[in-house]
């Protein structure tokens, strides 16, 4: 047998803490605690009738924003739908005849996000984007699945300045080589000048 | 046999191996963008440095411009090397434009992976990305060369391999370019591979342009059924969608590469025109129902009129399992058939070339390039089965020789010897080099003098090793004998000596082994006009476009109480037919194909099927509606069908097909999994079903002085059917025209550019004269092309008068 004992710091009650006369002395004072509660005002906000501004950051129904010149800003590249881990997001990429690449279709189905952000975060465009709206709730789960009309929106959202064809290299109907951010003007192939 | 040692593991390796291979060997993938195992080493990109610690090199090398020798100690891992690599990548790094998001080459780019691999992220240089003017390089390859990296893989490939001048490197210093002179088509029917050596983004696929990710793909190993050659490639599905053929390597068959023809050809598998539903007499209907229809009518010809009135016609390339329990089918019941071959010559042709083609003379088609002396006969390479071309090349490449021997204006994408002999003349000229290589003095055929036949027998008796490469499609089963012959009296002289026979369709070989006799649909249609077969079962052959007359078809099939087809391909023979059932293309079934080497090669299904979410969508969203069944996904593996066609009742066709796989042919054994990807046995094929002896009694073939023979002919494209389905294909297809050569257009009275009419017993032929200066006299060679109504006189060889041709004004 070992000759460990459990080691408590418990004190023994002293008599005056252990009398009726004490017990009765904390059940006033519960009360007393309660009853002014009773009349204060509350605290915690009643939901729907009040509804927070929520901060920016949070993590709701997501969006499809624009350039700021007001063109749509995906490129349809997967990177999305390639993170996402619960495979909600589908879409079809193609051409535009200005030379963008964007989605033909997109399509998050809301029924199966779990709202964690993956998509935000590996969108190089900064086009999809999780918004504060969380009231997302139908009685039908096809309503859920939301199209391209239902998730574009007008608008940069979080990021106000980024424009994806102002940097790619891509000829595009505003920009041709040489044109983008950081581009030298095209080289002369036939030309042996240095 | 040097041994060296790579991060602190032995290996021993054949001399000449350089040491990324050797690490490969280990399992080690050392980063390389340059090096390529068909292209080998330049040294160009410097990404695949590694450090020598030990032994004859010392110091930060170039692992694949080293020889692995003996006593050297490799380290991959070693921290300067480490570095080394780290600041090439992001040397390389400098101009590339910031496109992965838009890019098509993003998730299967080598150039993202290593930049992930070596640690770069963040750009630290501040000056300006050098830009280049992108070309239009033809319906096929997208043009990005912002993207480049100079490796030089496209140039080495395009140039040296392929044997093109029209695409090649430019510039000098950080400006080199890597494009044509001037934008245009590319002319190599090879070029699409720049999509898959090109390790970055700069040549991508045009067809599939944005359409989708290799990550979302369903990709599974596949082979091209646009020719009998059998080269092998992945394909890919997305959203029931077949969107792209990539050349998968087999070093005994393809190499590392395929021809345009077979990368683009898949069209045909989900185009909105693909028959989806049964029909009985046009009208859809359940597919259960039909079936049952379709058996029914089989029973009531057959109780009526005996067995022998139901015939089967079947597609030589339809896979093995179809072949299988076809020819099960018609064995067990005594129907007609079945026929995989469209006339009698074309048959006999088959079954001439398979039952010549012993074992120990087959070659593959890989083994073709390491030929000294190449003879071939009666066969258009670039035309016909396109990869040979390339393997040809490779022959002169190494220094090697090429012979044609054939009417048609050959052309090869390298310097060859070409005899242009009319047809008639061939036999003779193959009789000619066997009697000179069996040591006799040869009577010289009548051909020109400039075709020297005794240097020619020489040249190949002298030759280390010779191989002869026959066609099928122009030649009579005779002349293929011969070919089998010279090759055989080769072989007498050498050790080894090859034999290479095309051979038409896919599966062709497999259909030679049907029967011993072989069957035709022109002997079937012969049975149908005189009454004796009432009911045609037609699986996946779609007569209407491949039979060689198309007014005795149509009247053969009237005289007909029913017919039944079976196919994936639209055709107004559908509508027509009694019963109508859809099937499904090797995507869907999968399956087992034998090249025209004897070598069997399996295809593994790629998707369920169903229809496309592009069509059912209308390139919209995918429709909002659920159901347990996927639009479209009516189409039977043909197997499956003819089964159904065939059994007593509704059971499981999967016991029949493993008899009818095991009963098909002794040669043929499919129990193993190891003998997918060999040749066949040869051995158990009759050798005995032509003779080759002398020459027949000169048939009407032989041409009269003011005649010549009408030779209808494949192109690389637009004449075979189911490539001809391919928008993009169909951007590269020449327009048809019947080549001649000048004097010839001159002596007929013909004139360039101007159409001429071909009339022969009753049917007419129009199409526009073309000067071919390397064609043989007497002959004129008109394509089997889709936009031509070919299908008038009964045979693809023909003679004719001279006054059965006409010029026309117009
Ligand atoms: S990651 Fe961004 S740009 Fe790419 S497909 Fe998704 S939303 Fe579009
Ligand atoms: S080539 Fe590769 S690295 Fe360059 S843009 Fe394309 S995917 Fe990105
Ligand atoms: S285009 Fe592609 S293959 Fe050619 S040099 Fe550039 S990176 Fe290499
Ligand atoms: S050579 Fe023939 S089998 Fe090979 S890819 Fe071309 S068409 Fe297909
Ligand atoms: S792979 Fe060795 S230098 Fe490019």
């Amino acid at each position: 047998m070992s000759e460990n004992k459990i080691k408590t710091d418990e004190k023994p009650l002293k008599p005056a803490e252990s009398s009726g006369w004490s017990a009765l002395k904390a059940l006033v004072e519960g009360f007393a605690t309660t009853a002014k509660h009773l009349a204060r005002k509350p605290v915690t906000e009643s939901y729907p009738e009040f509804k927070r501004q929520l901060p920016e950051r949070s993590r709701a129904r997501i969006v499809l924003t624009r350039d700021p010149d007001g063109r749509e800003r995906c490129v349809a590249c997967y990177l999305c739908s390639a993170v996402c881990p619960v495979s909600c997001i589908s879409m079809q990429s193609a051409e535009q005849p200005d030379g963008r690449r964007y989605a033909r279709w997109f399509r998050i189905n809301f029924g199966r996000c779990i709202y964690c952000g993956l998509c935000e975060e590996a969108c190089p465009t900064s086009a999809i984007q999780l918004t504060p709206d969380f009231e997302n709730i139908q009685r039908d789960i096809l309503t859920l699945v939301f199209e391209k009309k239902d998730l574009l929106v007008d608008g940069c959202g979080k990021d106000p300045s980024y424009n994806f064809y102002e940097h790619a290299g891509v000829t595009t109907d505003e920009r041709g080589k040489g044109e983008h951010a950081n581009e030298a003007p095209p080289v002369n192939v036939k030309s042996n000048l240095p | 046999m040097p041994t060296l040692k790579i991060d602190n593991r032995e290996i021993n390796v054949p001399a000449g191996t350089k040491v990324i291979e050797a690490a490969e060997r280990l399992g080690i993938m050392i980063p390389r963008f340059c090096f390529h195992p068909a292209l080998g080493s330049v040294g160009a990109c410097r990404v695949c440095a590694v450090a020598f610690t030990e032994g004859p090199v010392k110091g930060i090398q170039m692992s694949c411009m080293i020889d692995a020798q003996d006593g050297m100690v490799v380290s991959t891992t070693d921290a300067e090397a480490v570095d080394f690599r780290r600041h090439v990548i992001e040397f390389l790094m400098l101009n590339h434009p910031h496109d992965c998001p838009v890019c098509d080459e993003g998730g299967h780019c080598l150039l993202q992976d290593l930049t992930v691999a070596g640690g770069h992220g963040l750009r630290r240089y501040r000056g300006l990305k050098r830009t280049h003017i992108n070309q239009d390089l033809g319906p096929l390859v997208q043009h990005e060369m912002n993207r480049c990296i100079q490796c030089y893989r496209c140039s080495r490939y395009y140039q040296e391999f392929t044997g093109y001048r029209d695409l090649g490197v430019m510039g000098i210093g950080s400006r080199v370019y890597f494009g044509r002179s001037a934008p245009g088509m590319l002319e190599s029917p090879f070029a699409g591979n720049l999509i898959d050596i090109c390790p970055t983004g700069v040549y991508t696929d045009k067809p599939s342009r944005y359409i989708g990710r290799r990550w979302d793909y369903q990709r599974q190993p596949s082979l091209c059924i646009h020719c009998s050659l059998g080269c092998n490639l992945t394909a890919s599905a997305r959203y029931r969608q077949v969107v792209r053929h990539e050349a998968r390597p087999n070093l005994e068959v393809n190499g590392h590469f395929i021809c345009d023809r077979g990368r683009y050809g898949y069209a045909y598998a989900s185009i909105a025109d693909r028959p989806r539903q049964a029909m009985a007499a046009g009208t859809p209907g359940p597919i259960v129902d039909i079936l049952a229809g379709a058996r029914e009518a089989i029973q009531q010809t057959v109780e009526k009129h005996g067995p022998g009135s139901v015939a089967v016609v079947v597609s030589p390339r339809s896979s093995l399992e179809t072949l299988a329990v076809v020819k099960e089918a018609c064995g067990q019941h005594g129907w007609t058939g079945p026929a995989a071959a469209h006339t009698n010559r074309q048959a006999l042709n088959r079954n001439t070339a398979v039952s010549c083609l012993r074992p120990e003379l087959a070659v593959s088609l890989a083994a073709d390039t390491e030929a000294h002396d190449v003879l071939v006969i009666g066969a258009d390479p670039l035309n016909e089965a396109p990869m040979l071309a390339l393997s040809l090349r490779q022959v002169q490449r190494r220094g090697g020789h090429v012979i044609v021997i054939d009417p048609r204006g050959v052309q090869l994408p390298f310097d060859f010897d070409h005899w242009a002999v009319h047809p008639s003349a061939m036999g003779a000229i193959l009789q000619a080099l066997i009697q000179e290589i069996g040591g006799h003095r040869a009577t010289a055929p009548d051909t020109p003098a400039t075709f020297d036949i005794t240097k020619l027998a020489r040249r190949l008796n002298a030759s280390p090793r010779p191989v002869v490469v026959c066609g099928t499609d122009i030649l009579t089963p005779h002349e293929i004998a011969l070919a089998g012959d010279l090759a055989r009296a080769l072989r007498r002289t050498h050790k080894v000596a090859g034999l290479f026979y095309t051979l038409a369709g896919a599966n062709a070989f497999a259909a030679a082994l049907l029967h011993d006799q072989p069957v035709s649909t022109e002997a079937v249609l012969d049975r149908i006009e005189d009454g004796g077969v009432r009911l045609l079962v037609a699986v996946e052959q779609d007569l209407w476009r491949e039979f060689p007359d198309r007014k005795r078809l149509q009247a053969a099939l009237k005289r007909l109480d029913h017919l039944v087809v079976l196919d994936y391909v639209d055709s107004p023979l559908n509508r027509e037919a009694g019963h109508f059932i859809p099937t499904q293309p090797l995507y869907e079934s999968g399956g087992h194909w034998i090249n025209q080497e004897g070598r069997l090669q399996a295809a593994s299904p790629v998707m369920a099927g169903g229809e496309p979410i592009e069509i059912t969508g209308g390139s919209d969203h995918p429709p909002r509606v659920f159901d347990r069944r996927i639009p479209g996904d009516e189409p039977l593996a043909a197997w499956r069908a003819v089964a159904a066609l065939a059994g007593e009742d509704e059971a499981d066709p999967a016991p029949q097909l493993k008899t009818a796989l095991a009963d098909f042919h002794p040669a043929v054994n499919l129990s193993t999994p190891e003998a997918t990807g060999q040749r066949i046995d040869l051995e158990a094929i009759a050798h005995d079903l032509v003779e080759s002896g002398p020459a027949p009694e000169p048939a009407e073939d032989d041409a009269p002085a003011d005649a010549v023979v009408l030779l209808l002919v494949d192109w690389t494209f637009g004449t075979e059917p189911l490539s001809a389905m391919a928008p993009a294909l169909t951007r590269m297809e020449a327009a048809p025209v019947a080549r001649l050569h000048p004097d010839e257009i001159a002596r007929l009275g013909l004139a360039e550019g101007r159409p001429v009419t071909v009339s022969l017993n009753g049917n007419r032929l129009t199409v526009p004269v073309q000067a071919d200066p390397r064609m043989a006299a007497g002959v004129m060679a008109v394509p089997r092309h889709h936009l031509l109504e070919w299908q008038v006189f009964g045979e693809t060889r023909v003679i004719v008068k001279r006054s059965q041709l006409k010029a026309e004004s117009e």
